[in-house]
């Protein structure tokens, strides 16, 4: 069953084409991994598909709605995590749920019981149970990502958007937090997208994947997929050797090739 | 000016000399040369020309105020400050300045302890009776300040009662918040009442509440609607647009995004801000008295009528107290927010201080 439909989607900032006539469909449940150097348009489908922007041409519908605006079954989960400094994990955790409260029941933190155990159950999906009470400034990049992920999850989406979460994040941090991301889509049954540069990662984590250039579509497929010719053609003149070299469980055809090259 | 640009000149074309070996400076360097030395000349007869025209306003500024040829009375000045520095001979020969003739007067007039209420609080064995008396109804926690407490309490009263409205005013005058040509409604009714001094806030609310600290109070808190919501509004503008967006995707309604993703990003900025408008809201207590609205202010001013400069000197001496603790409760109190130090607890912050006075004094 298709969830996301992408209908000739195009976005123009001013003269600079972002995206550019991009079409697809989603089924529920897919973890679907976007792809792609700087500058070729992620981002901007990303937060396209979260109604954070509005398509220049062509249309989005999540579900059989368009996207005309933020809608509260559309989690994002952004590189700089976009969390309160301010606040513990618990409060931010908490913020997720706010468009289900008032403004000052939500202000106060007056929101009904089983709402705060949403927000701890979230947390304890992303391993910071225990660090609930601790201020979000205080904590480390990869923990702080953590955070904006379970604020995504108690939003209780059905589509997860995640936006290079793991691109200001040391391998080790990248990895578990891919991990939690993949842990949450899988427990909740989410339809993710993740745009993500590492290609190691993204052959780890990833199911389907689609491929922008240039904010062109130049690739969608699955796993079995997606070549070294493909990811060559994704990175252009860029050197691909070694990218696939972290990824030692994979004894995929493509690896394999990498390897004796 | 002139000299300088000659000088680097010089040198530069010595240098220039040194590294083409005479004439044979290639045209494009020596045309980049010409050019910076020209805008160097201009620059330089810009600068002239300015400093010219602040002589003259200047000029122009003095004969507006009368310092051109003032009306200077030397002698009775000399006189006035011997008044404000009382000499007593102590055994007849050492002269040195009279503080008892200050003290004595900052005890009569209750400048900064009250007894009256004081003592219901400080006497031994204590008196539970007093004590509550003292607390609840007396209220003396600030009257035991006598007018030093008056003028604290006319600056914490006008700080409390123009918060709700500085954070209301300030939030809404945001660009960000209230679209372009409507945040204005906000932003000029602020800048309409920063217009007008605190004490002038005074004179307008005497016929509603009388000449007295009720009315200064309230033209403070005015006041400090105009003064702290402009800071606000500065402190808006400096937010980062990632939580605001964070929000957005939640499905937050409007003040739910203003309240999550703008205001808990500022919270500590806004609460710096406003212990430093309370600091500026005590001076402004200070001259709001001397229009007669009580306090200490108008402790100076009644002295300053009777000619009492010595009095009047006791007076200033209890303002600079009083200042003087506030800014520093308060600077101490905002450098602790702005830090991202794990915070101490009461007890630690009075039982370290002589610990960390040491500290930044071996430092």
């Amino acid at each position: 069953m298709t969830y996301i439909e992408v209908d000739g989607l195009t976005k123009r900032f001013g003269d600079t084409v972002a995206i550019d006539d991009v079409s697809f469909e989603v089924p529920a449940g897919e973890f679907v991994i976007v792809l792609g150097v700087s500058g070729s348009g992620k981002s901007t489908l990303l937060r396209t598909l979260s109604g954070l922007l509005s398509p220049t041409e062509g249309e989005i519908r999540i579900d059989g709605d368009a996207m005309l605006g933020p809608r509260p079954e559309v989690a994002m989960i952004f590189q700089q995590h976009n969390i309160i400094g301010d606040m513990t994990a618990y409060s931010n955790s908490l913020s997720g749920g706010v468009h289900r409260a008032g403004f000052l029941s939500s202000v106060l933190q007056l929101q009904d019981t089983p709402e705060k155990h949403r927000a701890l159950d979230a947390l304890d999906t992303v391993g910071l149970l225990s660090e609930a009470e601790q201020k979000a400034r205080s904590m480390s990049g990869g923990q702080q990502q953590r955070v904006g992920i379970a604020r995504a999850l108690v939003q209780q989406p059905n589509v997860l958007l995640a936006d290079e979460p793991v691109a200001s994040l040391d391998p080790g941090s990248a990895q578990s937090v891919m991990e939690y991301l993949q842990t949450a889509s899988d427990d909740r049954d989410l339809t993710t997208f993740c745009s993500l540069h590492q290609v190691n990662i993204a052959r780890k984590f990833g199911h389907r994947f689609i491929g922008l250039r240039d904010g062109e579509k130049v690739f969608d497929g699955y796993r079995d997929e997606l070549t070294i010719d493909v990811i060559d053609d994704l990175y252009g003149d860029i050197d691909t050797e070694g990218m696939f070299v972290r990824d030692d469980d994979d004894d995929d055809a493509a690896t394999d090739e990498v390897a004796t090259t | 000016m002139t000299t300088d640009t000659t000088d680097s000149d010089g040198t530069s074309e010595s240098g220039a000399v040194g590294v083409g070996d005479g004439a044979d400076v290639p045209d494009r360097i020596a045309e980049q040369f010409e050019n910076i030395k020209r805008t160097r000349r201009r620059r330089a007869f810009g600068w002239l020309g300015l400093a010219a025209f602040l002589a003259f306003a200047t000029l122009q500024a003095f004969a507006a105020t009368e310092l051109l040829n003032p009306d200077a009375r030397l002698e009775t000045f000399v006189e006035s400050l011997t008044g404000f520095f009382p000499i007593t001979d102590y055994f007849g020969v050492i002269p040195f300045l009279d503080i008892g003739q200050y003290t004595s007067f900052i005890r009569q007039e209750n400048l900064l302890y009250d007894p009256d209420i004081g003592g219901l609080l400080f006497q031994f064995p204590p008196n539970p009776t007093d004590i509550y008396a003292f607390f609840f109804q007396e209220l003396g926690i600030f009257q035991i300040f006598g007018e030093a407490g008056i003028t604290l309490a006319m600056g914490f009263v006008g700080t409390i009662l123009g918060f709700p409205f500085a954070l209301i005013f300030g939030t809404l005058g945001s660009e960000r918040v209230t679209p372009f040509p409507f945040n204005f409604l906000f932003r000029g009714t602020m800048s309409f009442i920063r217009a007008i001094p605190a004490i002038i806030w005074t004179l307008i609310f005497i016929p509603f509440l009388g000449l007295g600290p009720a009315s200064a109070a309230i033209a403070i808190a005015f006041d400090t609607i105009g003064n702290l919501g402009r800071l606000f509004v500065d402190e808006l503008e400096e937010i980062e647009d990632g939580p605001i967006e964070a929000m957005r995707t939640t499905g937050a309604s409007k003040p739910q995004i203003v309240f999550f993703g703008m205001l808990s990003q500022v919270r500590t900025g806004f609460i710096a801000w406003t212990l430093y408008i309370f600091e500026i809201n005590v001076r402004a207590a200070v001259t709001v008295g001397v229009i007669g609205a009580g306090g200490l202010g108008y402790v100076l001013t009644s002295q300053q009528n009777l000619l009492r400069f010595t009095e009047m000197m006791a007076t200033l001496l209890a303002i600079f107290l009083l200042i003087i603790s506030v800014e520093l409760f308060s600077q101490r109190l905002r450098s602790r927010l702005r830090s991202d130090d794990v915070e101490m607890s009461l007890w630690e912050l009075i039982t370290g201080f002589p610990r960390r006075m040491v500290n930044s004094a071996m430092k």
